[in-house]
């Protein structure tokens, strides 16, 4: 649901809510006792989660996560014009939804992934404001990169099942799968998001626009 | 205080609270930060959570007559 229908309606609730604040008196007849109802319980309960959602589906978005400053060399990331740079490749490409890539990475694709990425960016957010803001590029991951969140889209894709590298050793596709050989792991796709480097790498056009 | 005169005060507490819980939403949805989204479910969760619950306990603790106010 967008935005401003939510808000209109929060406000109309707030309108009725403050009708009965100033005259408590109306619940005396039946109208005024469903009025009450709606207005005090329904409608709240309502907006709170229909609210929710909206916030849980905006802090999915690219643009929430680099609203924060120190993100932002993680935003230039993605327009490196270099393949090489796993991030870019895959926001360039269209490998992930261009107005989700923070989030289609960087979940969790277990049971409660959303909830457990939402409390990852609540440590985020302590930090930000509260804590000791670290330079981007010492940033680190809280655990390391799980090989599932790869393959939710990975896996039994021709280009990763066949791929010349992935099966040049018959070991190396089923310790993908298991989790004990990392993507990221180095000398594999290992150049992410680089922050470190960023003033020495071209940027693709459309960064420039 | 009689039991209308208590109920209207406590509907005028928990209006009071779900009011301004929604207010800090309205502001919260339309302020795309990632503060807003803590505000928003702590604060205006508490707020509104807080005068619904006011709300349903006057009713199962007050005892009217049904032509009384709520």
């Amino acid at each position: 649901m967008p935005t401003i229908p939510i808000v209109v309606l929060v406000l109309f609730n707030a309108v009725l809510a403050g009708v009965l604040v100033l005259r408590p008196a109306i619940t005396g007849r039946l109208e005024g006792k469903i009025l009450a109802f709606s207005v005090l319980f329904f409608l709240p309960l309502f907006c709170l989660l229909v609210g929710m959602d909206n916030e849980m589906e905006r802090s999915k978005s690219t643009a929430f996560c680099l609203s924060c400053h120190i993100m932002e060399p993680y935003g230039k990331s993605l327009h490196v014009d270099d393949p090489t740079y796993l991030a870019a490749a895959h926001y360039q490409n269209h490998r992930v939804p261009a107005d989700e890539a923070c989030y289609t990475c960087h979940t969790n694709y277990a049971m409660f992934g959303t909830f457990k990425a939402k409390l990852g960016g609540l440590r985020h957010l302590y930090v930000y404001y509260l804590g000791t803001q670290p330079r981007p590029e010492d940033i680190k991951l809280h655990e390391p990169f799980n090989n599932r969140e790869c393959l939710h889209c990975h896996l039994g894709a021709r280009s990763f099942e066949e791929g010349a590298t992935h099966n040049a050793d018959p070991a190396t596709l089923p310790a993908i799968k298991a989790n004990t050989l990392s993507c990221v792991s180095s000398g594999c796709h290992d150049v992410v998001h680089n922050v470190g480097h960023l003033d020495k790498v071209k940027l693709w056009k459309e960064a420039a626009q | 205080m009689t039991v209308s005169g208590k109920m209207e005060r406590r509907l005028e507490i928990s209006g009071t609270f779900i009011i301004l819980g929604l207010l800090v939403e309205a502001i919260c949805l339309l302020w795309s930060r990632p503060i807003a989204f803590v505000v928003f479910a702590c604060l205006g969760g508490l707020l509104i959570g807080v005068g619904v619950l006011l709300f349903l306990y006057s009713l199962v603790t007050l005892d009217q007559s049904p032509n009384e106010p709520l």
